[in-house]
């Protein structure tokens, strides 16, 4: 060790809170110098990793693992996060609130309005315990939410939040369970699902397994298409090894094409990416179109879709148009979703004439409207293109193991969240969808179809119907006290303003946020609790999720506490003292007991003892000597499925939903068969018209592309002074405000006197959210396309100036049995922000433009707490 | 002696190199290299980027730029203080104690990379990470370099780096920059040939440039596209031809990329 630094930290830094590709942490005298890329070599030598570092041939080349780390590029700038000028420092109270319930003292209105003061850690969990006791007292289990199975997403695992405080309150008598739903995937997860079976994490609805896939990918596949997601964005939840692979791919002569309403970063990074821009949501059109083709041409799998398929006849039918009098055709889909059809046509050839690959990365039409269709339809293109034949696979957000590894890649020992004390993803009698809270709140009942939980999560579950509050629990009422450890559902998922308004309902009594920074929903709390940032932290935070190889690590803080956090768990203990139940949460065992026992758990006893560990910082376990002979992907599906059935009813890919028809015979938004479902009124049945074609847009004439951001992981990092100075982060405003870009084509600007930098309103009946117009080639006319995930700023209820877009997502769900969310490829229009109307909201509003403001970092701290310096 | 080598192909546009550099000099003081850089607003490695072409032929180029640590330094004639100066291995350094604030640097610089630090009321630039080079570092090359996990970046002994086609960011400036790079762009001209009777993309239409500036070819491929690339500045007449038919457009490419969008052949 150098004199320049006293400690070495390694760990992950994920956002994704996914473990991560691991950092080096410099740090002196208790503060980060530096994050930086590991080098594997750095506490081992070669020979030592000789069988944990995979390379391979293909096609004449030579791929091995990179030889250090690949972070994501946010987690080398994250001293910016954990000394963001927006850290909560300390406990803070709404200084307009007070515990108890007393009508008079809640003054619910004031949420997302209201400062906060100071107050002591004894003072806060007195009050938690006093409220939880006077919740269980007056209403029952029934009378607490506990939010937040996903946490704060930070890679952490002793102290991984996320559930703490529902285990907490599972010993002390019960509570109402939010449950996430499947926000990456949500097509797939009520669409794909019913054809494949429940497939990867038994629920997700994506194909399953996916061993080998980089090296047949490599050796067998000709081309990749990328028709949801941009692979070089979203890939930074863990790492940005991703890139590597594509670049050798790209090297190989594997073709690529990005089908999407936004030139990717991926698309404009790589010259030899083919871009075909489409309408937001038009997938499911364009995908039939080229079915259309693969049949009238002879260009698909018959023997596939003979031995490994049920209902192909029926869609069929729909697609030549027998069952409707209208034939799928690539004119036909060039009016819907805007690509001319001789460039159908020949994605159609490629793809048919091919063996094609699809690059699943979580964006566009699997989080829309009626994503359940074009969820469908994937797996209609990869039944008649043979799924699991060499070179024919999904490559998905799971599928990035290299080599098979001789322990879990993921969620297997110190590398991610398994050893959390969070309740994360299980299931809970009296629980809500977290896209039903606001109407739960609002209209005092809820009831939907669905699982309770979103992993474990059977396709025969989305036919059972729920209650809230649940009907078969005697006394299950509603609940009046919210305890988040989920700072983000107004950003992430959809709705936010209708969620911002049940967060001021003065029926909820006491809203409890924990997490790291003063944002998003925090500020609509009336007691925050500082949490410490996983760098603050003893732990044991490897890599493991979307690595290139994966990592165990531990690691002691790699800087002092700034102020006086706690980490959920931390917080979970001191209140389970209060009410005598600590031990139901420790076991008796101290955080470095527990780094022991996931040592001695783990693979590593017999190849390093523990102290070796500790002195070294990181591990790399061996992979099986023999994965390169492991079937790939569904290969053994493929090759033989009457010995590897899939878990639909049939064993078979099921084109045809029997199920669907039977238990929801009169569903038009989600029929047995994937279908174009363009929508339209409500009073005619249906929940969404959001196309272009349909009479909302006649009103709000633009569809939004609104995808994971570029520079944030979900609504993370919007906060860091070295992205937000980055040209496509935000746009500097007239006013010195940095906006969220809203990017635009020259038509609709021009058309709406526009320029390149000018705040603008973008809106719809959901409400306004300021953005900064950047004018661009990147998109489409009739579209536009801003990230979601900006850090909420509110001015006034349902106006905000953070443009984040989840404010004006659709409130409503995928489609009438489909509780998910729908949260791009939706109507709003965008108009010039005269002085006029920014003037009078500033005599209107003048604490929300008062409040202080740093363009460096955005809205912090300062300005919402009383007497901060 | 030790250089860089940038090569755009492998960018990908992650900024990880522009963040690293302020990683290691925005909160730390690392005298007698450098004092902190500010916050925010200097860019010691900085990424220009450029939209490029029209829809749906649309490209990115991101242009890393640090000092070019350049042979006959602008700056270090501009410094009437002595406090520039060129060390023997090559790297151009600021001495901020020696620095009088004067700020004639900062517009000596033809590559815009001098900053004055308002704050501290003395000019800031690339130190080619000095510090970590000399001193008992962890590392001992520069963040950029080490934070460059797409080997768009690479630093070493000049004599070892893979310098084929390797060329200098604007040599016409005349001071001798020192960084080499690979793959810069040139102009390109990009579009969709389709027969709008057929309603079919053309595949194998020869789409030729011609003019001053010389002759170029290309077939479109399976998805009728043709991307003529490496192009200098200039004007053209592009001829598309396939079946015997022959169309004829005026391009011009003096001032940005053509993206010619889907091109009927009739």
């Amino acid at each position: 060790m150098s004199d320049a630094v006293d400690r070495s930290v390694v760990r992950g830094i994920a956002s994704g809170g996914t473990g991560g590709e691991p950092v080096v942490m410099d740090s002196k005298d208790g503060k980060i110098v530096r994050i930086r890329p590991l080098t594997w070599t750095t506490s081992y030598t070669e020979e030592e990793l000789e069988g944990r570092l995979w390379e391979f041939e293909s096609r004449g080349k030579t791929f091995k693992c990179p030889p250090k780390s690949s972070p994501p590029y946010y987690a080398l700038a994250y001293k910016n996060r954990v000394y963001s000028k927006n850290r909560v420092k300390y406990p803070l109270k709404r200084v307009d609130w007070e515990p108890g319930g007393d009508p008079e003292k809640i003054n619910a209105h004031n949420r997302g309005r209201s400062k906060f003061k100071r107050i002591s850690w004894d003072e806060a969990i007195q009050i938690i315990h006093d409220e939880i006791q006077r919740m269980y007292d007056t209403y029952g289990p029934s009378g607490i939410l506990a939010i937040g199975e996903d946490g704060h997403k930070e890679s952490k695992v002793v102290h991984y939040a996320g559930g703490n405080h529902m285990r907490l309150l599972r010993n002390l008598g019960g509570f109402v369970r939010e449950v996430r739903t499947p926000d990456s995937v949500e097509g797939f997860y009520w669409g794909a699902k019913h054809v494949l079976g429940p497939g990867l994490l038994a629920g997700l609805g994506m194909f399953d397994p996916s061993d080998n896939i980089v090296k047949d990918v490599s050796d067998n596949t000709d081309v990749i298409v990328l028709q949801a997601g941009d692979w070089e964005t979203v890939q930074n939840y863990a790492g940005q090894w991703w890139s590597t692979a594509i670049r050798f791919w790209l090297d190989l002569g594997i073709k690529f094409i990005v089908i999407d309403p936004f030139c990717s970063y991926t698309a404009v990074c790589h010259d030899d990416v083919k871009w075909v821009p489409l309408n937001p949501n038009t997938d499911t059109a364009f995908d039939y179109a080229l079915m259309y083709v693969w049949i009238t041409e002879g260009l698909y799998d018959k023997d596939f879709i003979a031995t490994h398929t049920v209902g192909f006849d029926e869609v069929k039918a729909y697609i030549m148009g027998d069952e409707d009098g209208v034939p799928k055709t690539p004119a036909w889909a060039s009016e819907i979703c805007g690509v001319p059809e001789w460039t159908i046509k020949a994605v159609a050839r490629k793809w048919g004439k091919s063996r094609t690959s699809i690059g699943h990365f979580c964006g566009a039409h699997i989080r829309g409207p009626y994503s359940h269709e074009p969820g469908r339809t994937e797996v209609y293109k990869f039944a008649m293109q043979g799924v699991g034949k060499p070179g024919v696979h999904q490559i998905h957000l799971f599928s990035f193991e290299t080599a098979k590894g001789a322990v879990p890649q993921w969620s297997g020992g110190p590398s991610e969240y398994v050893m959390g004390h969070a309740d994360t993803f299980y299931p809970n009698e009296l629980s809500v969808p977290r896209t039903m809270v606001h109407h739960a709140i609002e209209k005092g009942e809820v009831s939907w179809y669905g699982s309770p939980q979103i992993m474990l999560a059977s396709a025969e579950e989305q036919f059972e119907q729920r209650f809230y509050p649940n009907k078969d629990v005697e006394g299950a009422g509603e609940f009046h006290f919210i305890w988040s450890e989920k700072a983000s559902n107004q950003g992430s998922w959809n709705g936010g303003f209708f969620l911002q308004d049940a967060y001021r309902n003065p029926k909820i009594e006491t809203f409890i946020s924990n997490h790291q920074w003063l944002e998003n929903d925090s500020v609509f709390a009336d007691l925050i609790l500082p949490i410490s940032c996983g760098p603050e932290e003893a732990d044991v935070v490897g890599a493991s999720m979307t690595c290139s190889v994966p990592v165990f690590a531990i690691q002691e803080p790699a800087t002092d506490p700034v102020g006086e956090p706690k980490s959920d768990y931390e917080i979970a203990v001191e209140v389970a003292k209060t009410f005598g139940i600590e031990e139901c949460l420790t076991q008796g065992l101290t955080i470095e007991d527990e780094r022991r026992y996931a040592y001695d758990t783990s693979c590593m006893p017999g190849d390093i003892t523990y102290e070796e560990w500790k002195e070294k910082g990181y591990y790399i376990p061996p992979f099986v000597p023999n994965w390169q002979d492991i079937p790939a992907g569904m290969y053994n599906f493929y090759n033989d499925p009457e010995n590897y059935p899939l878990q639909t009813p049939s064993g078979k890919l099921e084109l045809f939903s029997q199920a669907l028809a039977d238990h929801f015979p009169d569903d038009k938004e989600r029929q047995p068969i994937a279908k174009w479902i363009q929508g339209g009124p409500e009073e005619e049945g249906w929940s969404h018209d959001e196309t272009l074609l349909g009479e909302k847009a006649k009103t709000y004439p633009l569809s939004l592309n609104s995808s994971p951001g570029r520079w944030r992981v979900h609504c993370q990092n919007d906060d860091v002074v070295w992205l937000r100075e980055i040209a496509t982060c935000k746009v500097k405003g007239p006013d010195g405000y940095l906006y969220e870009p809203c990017w635009l084509a020259a038509e609709d600007a021009s058309a709406r006197g526009i320029e390149d930098g000018d705040i603008v309103k973008v809106f719809n009946d959901q409400g306004t959210i300021l953005c900064g117009a950047v004018i661009s080639e990147r998109v489409l006319p009739r579209t536009v396309k801003i990230d979601k995930g900006a850090r909420v700023d509110p001015i006034a209820p349902h106006i905000d100036r953070g443009g984040s877009t989840n404010l004006i997502s659709p409130p409503g769900p995928i489609s009438k049995n489909c509780w998910g969310f729908a949260v791009t490829g939706y109507l709003v229009e965008v108009a010039k922000l005269d002085d006029a109307e920014m003037e009078q909201w500033k005599k209107d509003y003048p604490d929300a433009f008062e409040r202080a403001y740093d363009p460096a970092s955005g809205s912090h701290y300062d300005g919402w707490v009383e007497g901060a310096e | 002696m030790k250089t860089m080598l940038i090569d755009l192909e492998k960018c990908v546009g992650c900024y990880a190199c522009q963040i690293g550099c302020k990683d290691e000099h925005c909160t730390n003081e690392w005298m007698p290299y450098a004092r902190q850089q500010p916050e925010t607003g200097q860019f010691w490695m900085r990424v220009d980027e450029f939209e490029r072409g029209a829809r749906p032929h649309v490209k990115v180029t991101y242009l890393p730029v640090p000092c070019q640590h350049c042979e006959n330094p602008a700056c270090v004639a501009a410094c009437a203080d002595g406090a520039l100066s060129k060390r023997e291995d090559g790297l151009v350094l600021l001495d901020p104690a020696r620095c009088t604030g004067c700020g004639d640097c900062v517009g000596a610089c033809p590559y815009g990379a001098v900053y004055f630090n308002d704050g501290l009321g003395i000019a800031q630039k690339c130190t080619g990470c000095a510090h970590l080079i000399d001193g008992d570092h962890p590392i001992s090359v520069p963040r950029c370099f080490d934070n460059c996990v797409h080997d768009a970046i690479r630093y070493g002994e000049e004599s070892e780096l893979d310098l084929e086609g390797a060329e200098r960011l604007h040599p016409e400036y005349g001071t001798g920059p020192q960084i080499w790079y690979k793959n810069l762009p040139k102009k390109f001209i990009a579009g969709t040939v389709y027969d709008p009777v057929e309603k079919e993309i053309i595949e194998g239409a020869l789409c030729t440039v011609r003019g001053e500036a010389g002759e170029f070819s290309v077939v479109t491929d399976d998805m009728g596209d043709f991307w003529l690339r490496g192009l200098p500045d200039a004007e053209w007449t592009l001829t598309i031809e396939a079946d015997g038919k022959v169309k004829e457009l005026a391009v011009d490419t003096t001032e940005k990329d053509v993206g010619l969008g889907d091109v009927p052949l009739a």
